[in-house]
C-alpha cells in the first residue's frame, strides 16, 4: 500500500492506495504516529484508492483514532468505495468515524 | 456438471495473503456471485488464513497454508488449512461476534483494534466449521450460491 501526504489548510490528508490489510496495516498506524508525534492530529484518511480493507486494516484506524483522540484530534475518513464502505457498515465502524464524500469536504468539517 | 475444486498452496507470510484473495475473488465472480459477495468472500478468505499465520504458524515463515476451493451445484466452500502448533480454541468461533453487545462507540478507548475477523466470517458465511485433528488446524467456511 502507498501512503502520500497533502494538506488542505491546517488539515493532513493522507492518500491511501492499494489493499489495507494484515501486511499494510503496521505502515498506516506507523505513519498516524509520526505525525502525532509533531502534534499534527487534524487528519483525513482517503481511502479512494483503497479497494480492499480486512478486520487488521480497521483495527489499524482504530488505533489510529485512540491516538489522535487523545491530544484533542481526530481523523475523518473520504472517498469510500462501495465495498469498503459496506465493511465499514457492518462493523458498525462507520459509527465512530466521520465519512465523508471526498477530502475536501472531510477537511471543511474540522 | 460435477464438483470442481481447486488447490492454492502458500508459505505462511502476510505478503503472499493477497494472492489466494484476488484467486478467490476472480473465481467467484465466475460462477455468478455479485461484486459485492465476491469481495466479501475473499474477505473471509484473507480474514482466514491471517488468522492461521498470525495465531496457529505464530507469526512464523515456512509453514505451508492451503486453501481448496471447491464448488458444487449447491454452494463454494473453502477449506483453509494450516500445521501451526498453536491451533485455536473452539470457543472463540463460538463466541465470535463483530460487536461485543454494551460497547460504548462514545468511549474509543473501549471500542477494540482487533478480533474481529471471526465475527466477519460468521456474518459474511452461510457456514463456518472450525476442526483440529492430527496436527492439522482447518476452517472451512460455505456459501451458497446465489438464486438464478
Amino acid at each position: 500500500m502507498e501512503i502520500r501526504e497533502e494538506k488542505i489548510n491546517d488539515v493532513d490528508v493522507l492518500k491511501l492506495e492499494g489493499r489495507l490489510d494484515a501486511s499494510s496495516a503496521k505502515d498506516m498506524k506507523e505513519k498516524v504516529e509520526l505525525l502525532t508525534k509533531e502534534n499534527r492530529v487534524k487528519l483525513v484518511i482517503d481511502m479512494g484508492g483503497v479497494d480492499f480493507i480486512d478486520s487488521s486494516g480497521l483495527g489499524s484506524l482504530v488505533s489510529s483514532l485512540r491516538s489522535v483522540n487523545k491530544l484533542g484530534g481526530d481523523i475523518k475518513i473520504s472517498a469510500l468505495q462501495d465495498q469498503v464502505r459496506a465493511i465499514f457498515e457492518l462493523t458498525r465502524l462507520h459509527r465512530i468515524f466521520g465519512i465523508y464524500n471526498d477530502s475536501d469536504a472531510a477537511a471543511t468539517s474540522y | 456438471m460435477g464438483i470442481r475444486s481447486v488447490k492454492f498452496t502458500i508459505d505462511s507470510n502476510l505478503e503472499n495473503v493477497p494472492l489466494i484473495g484476488m484467486s478467490v475473488n476472480k473465481l467467484c465472480l465466475s460462477v455468478s456471485f455479485s461484486d459485492i459477495d465476491a469481495f466479501n468472500i475473499e474477505l473471509c478468505v484473507v480474514e482466514a488464513i491471517t488468522n492461521s499465520i498470525k495465531h496457529a504458524c505464530c507469526g512464523e515463515l515456512g509453514h505451508e497454508i492451503t486453501v481448496v476451493f471447491t464448488l458444487t451445484q449447491e454452494d463454494v466452500m473453502l477449506d483453509i488449512c494450516d500445521t501451526g502448533a498453536c491451533p485455536m480454541n473452539p470457543e472463540r468461533l463460538d463466541k465470535a461476534v463483530i460487536e461485543p453487545p454494551g460497547i460504548n462507540l462514545l468511549d474509543i478507548g473501549g471500542i477494540a483494534e482487533g478480533g474481529r475477523g471471526l465475527g466477519i466470517m460468521k456474518e459474511i458465511m452461510d457456514s463456518v466449521i472450525y476442526r483440529s485433528k492430527e496436527g492439522e488446524n482447518c476452517l472451512t467456511l460455505v456459501k451458497k450460491l446465489p438464486v438464478k
